[in-house]
């Protein structure tokens, strides 16, 4: 995934000199390229002014975004982990997020915010999967990848909407290679196609066709739901997987169609349970498709904890593959 | 004509309201601006003026009253022996008050802000005059605004900057049109400086649809795109590292449009001050830091607050110029600014100016300022801006006295003015709540 990352952000400043990008690390000579490699080489194409690197200050990062946004810019900001955008959580929400309708309309913030997330054994302020702060917050649009090719379009498509993105990249999921790879990587690939293209936001995909449950995922989990499919299919359970890639604008005519065509709904997602993205999917699928339901929907979330470090207890707590057996086991015999 | 004293809406949360006592007799002459009664709330005990002068005939609430806001507590007359019987056709001041027509102006109402190119040349007459009658206009609006609130006619609260006009108008005019400011939750003097509509700035702080914002911003989030003003901030700090942001963009497109960002004393140590002010000194930022130190953040002296006196030595942390300037001398503030901006369109980076001031108001509504000494108020009212304007300009350029009364009552009749609009115009639609969430469409 971050070469198409990379890539994407390539066309975007190739494309449209109004766009920069802003954050720690990004751009020094032989460093990094941001958190993960994402940026590893764009300041060579593109100066270190427009692939700008800026002190620790992550609400001066986020502020200055917003500011260069309501002027005429289309700037790119990196957190270097997603924990840290609690550090500019008032220029996120306070001013990203309000400025448009403050301003009835006249002002806009084409900005766009990237945030690494995932558990990957670095502990509870490295690991966090923070989507549903931003769901909750009335004017940002939230975006959540599972594939390499996804990635690509659907940050083009944020770069070039006119409002506050908020951007989520899950560290497992980023691949790429050398000394930066994590670890514990699932090394996604698949065909990303070449070139300029966008994947609309306001989207969902369906993974995977199925007629016995929906399981709805983002991200890591979304794997981790077809891996599940797989084994239960072996086991005369069909499964619709579906790919939850954007949070907001949520696309719930999909979701309930497939609710309608299932009639049973897990939500497999790695943010914590009490008030996570799930809980807001499953309010509006209980109230537009309760008739089709033929049990409660489920939530398979970690729990309401910080996120340990050990890897043992970090494997308990994200759910797994066998947590989404299970609990999509029970679901069925309902 | 008959005037009913009302209880204004002085923010307090609290169950009770009580009029403590009276602080003029029935049948007194009271003149405009007089305290009257003294109002207790369960935040604070402050005494209550008259908004015009008159006769107080009758008293409805006397001492000890429990009251409301909006409660009728004392009527007075225009003269001292007219009936308090109403008629029909008897004027009810419940509209705000018409002042007497004002004569009209040899001095032109949009005299435009043009000051000298070069900060350094002795001003002319008439950009003296510019400076001049824009901070008696805001002046007059903040005033005009004060006497409707304590008639309970202003919706909402007010944070308003009488005796801080200067720093306003000094700043905006040394800026171009195409510069951009951003202000803070006390913005109608920056708004008014910059060349905002000020129509559209009375009907947006009484929330109606033809205001700025449509009524969605209210007070605190005056604008005016056409004169780079963007929506002000009422989070404290947060306009710093936006204004640099800004600035950022200008130069990544090598414009050389500046920012602007206004802020308090009580801004200074947040720590979006550190990281904005610190961002733009490493980049070099075209971003002017305006800081308007009027010693007290809400209620708290800046001693509270800080070990350092003077917040313009923060500037060397950061490698930056910093400078104190007399915030009560309009001059002195935009020579300050001139200079402040060559740098930055010369690529040299931001700058710091500490603008010494004074807020005559409260921090807001129904604030009476009781942790002031009243000495140091008078003390800061003797340096008024507009007075030591008017003295200049009526002894270093013999401009007739007469001739500044008349741009006063220009002022006065455009506030007005500007007042009926917004009370003559619309309420938004409800459907507005709903709108501009997000932005249009994506961009093809």
């Amino acid at each position: 995934m971050v070469e198409a990352l990379r890539d994407a952000l390539a066309i975007a400043l190739r494309s449209d000199p109004t766009v920069f990008l802003l954050g720690e690390d990004l751009g020094v000579s032989g460093g990094f390229g941001g958190g993960f490699t994402v940026t590893l080489g764009l300041s060579e194409e593109f100066g270190h002014d427009r692939v700008m690197d800026t002190p620790i200050s992550g609400a001066a990062i986020v502020g200055a975004a917003v500011g260069a946004a309501m002027t005429g810019m289309r700037p790119v900001a990196e957190m270097q982990y997603g924990d840290f955008v609690f550090c500019a959580m008032d220029a996120v929400v306070n001013q990203a997020a309000k400025m448009c309708c403050m301003s009835a309309g006249q002002v806009r913030v084409p900005l766009v915010l990237r945030l690494p997330v995932g558990a990957s054994n670095r502990g509870a302020q490295h690991g966090q999967c923070p989507e549903a702060y931003f769901l909750h917050t009335p004017g940002l649009k939230v975006v959540c990848p599972s594939t390499p090719a996804d990635a690509k379009g659907l940050l083009l498509a944020s770069i070039r909407d006119d409002n506050p993105v908020i951007f989520l990249e899950h560290k497992l999921l980023y691949g790429g290679k050398g000394s930066r790879k994590e670890k514990a990587s699932l090394d996604v690939t698949g065909d990303v196609p070449e070139g300029d293209y966008e994947v609309p936001l306001g989207t969902v995909a369906v993974r995977r066709q199925g007629t016995d449950l929906t399981i709805l995922a983002n991200m890591l989990m979304v794997h981790r739901a077809l891996a599940a499919a797989e084994e239960l299919a072996r086991e005369g359970i069909e499964a619709e997987v579906i790919d939850v890639r954007c949070l907001a604008p949520l696309d719930e005519d999909s979701l309930r169609t497939s609710a309608m065509k299932t009639g049973r709904i897990l939500i497999v997602e790695e943010d914590t349970r009490t008030g996570g993205w799930g809980a807001e999917v499953a309010a509006r699928l209980a109230e537009s498709a309760f008739d089709f339901l033929d049990a409660p929907i489920q939530r398979l979330a970690a729990p309401d904890a910080p996120l340990p470090c050990a890897l043992a207890l970090e494997r308990a707590y994200v759910p797994s593959v066998a947590q989404v057996l299970d609990a999509a086991r029970r679901l069925v015999r309902e | 004509m008959i005037t009913r004293i009302v209880v204004p809406d002085v923010g307090a949360t609290g169950a009770e309201m009580r009029v403590v006592r009276w602080l003029a007799k029935e049948g007194d002459r009271v003149e405009a601006g007089a305290p009257l009664f003294r109002l207790e709330t369960d935040k604070a005990v402050q005494d209550i003026e008259a908004f015009r002068a008159g006769y107080l005939r009758t008293i409805l609430a006397p001492a000890d009253t429990v009251v409301e806001v909006g409660a009728v507590v004392a009527l007075l007359t225009d003269t001292a022996d007219e009936s308090l019987q109403e008629t029909a056709g008897t004027p009810r001041s419940t509209a705000p008050a018409r002042e007497q027509g004002a004569p009209p102006s040899r001095i032109p109402a949009s005299l435009p802000l043009s000051a000298p190119r070069n900060p350094e040349a002795p001003p002319t007459r008439d950009s003296l005059l510019g400076l001049y009658r824009r901070m008696v206009l805001i002046r007059r609006f903040e005033d005009y605004l004060y006497r409707l609130f304590l008639q309970g006619q202003v919706p909402g609260t007010l944070h308003q900057c009488q005796g801080q006009e200067a720093v306003a108008v000094g700043v905006c005019a040394a800026l171009r049109p195409d510069d951009v400011i951003f202000s803070t939750h006390r913005p109608v003097g920056h708004l008014l400086a910059k060349g905002a509509s000020l129509p559209a700035v009375a009907a947006e702080i009484w929330g109606k649809a033809t205001g700025c914002a449509g009524g969605k911003g209210g007070q605190m989030h005056l604008m005016d795109l056409s004169v780079g003003a963007y929506p002000s901030n009422a989070i404290v700090g947060a306009n710093i590292p936006i204004a640099t942001g800004a600035a950022l963009g200008f130069r990544l497109r090598g414009l050389d449009r500046v920012a602007v960002s206004f802020f308090g004393d009580g801004a200074c140590n947040t720590g979006t001050f550190h990281e904005g002010i610190n961002l733009a000194s490493v980049k070099d930022a075209p971003v002017i830091f305006v800081c308007e130190n009027n010693l007290y953040a809400a209620s708290t002296h800046v001693e509270l607050a800080m070990r350092v006196r003077d917040i313009a030595d923060r500037a060397a942390a950061y490698g930056i110029p910093g400078e104190v300037v007399d915030g009560m001398d309009v001059l002195a503030v935009y020579r300050a600014a001139a200079t402040a901006l060559a740098r930055a369109r010369a690529g040299q980076g931001p700058t710091l100016l500490e603008c010494k001031t004074y807020r005559y108001p409260g921090h807001s509504r129904g604030d009476p300022g009781n942790y002031r000494p009243r000495e140091e108020l008078e003390t800061w009212r003797k340096r008024d801006p507009i007075d030591r304007c008017r003295r200049l300009l009526a002894q270093e350029f013999h401009q007739p006295e007469a001739e500044l009364d008349e741009v006063e009552a220009a002022c006065q009749a455009e506030v007005e003015a500007a007042v009926r609009f917004a009370l003559d115009s619309p309420d938004p639609d409800p459907a507005a709540c709903g709108e501009h969430i997000y932005a249009g469409k994506v961009r093809e």
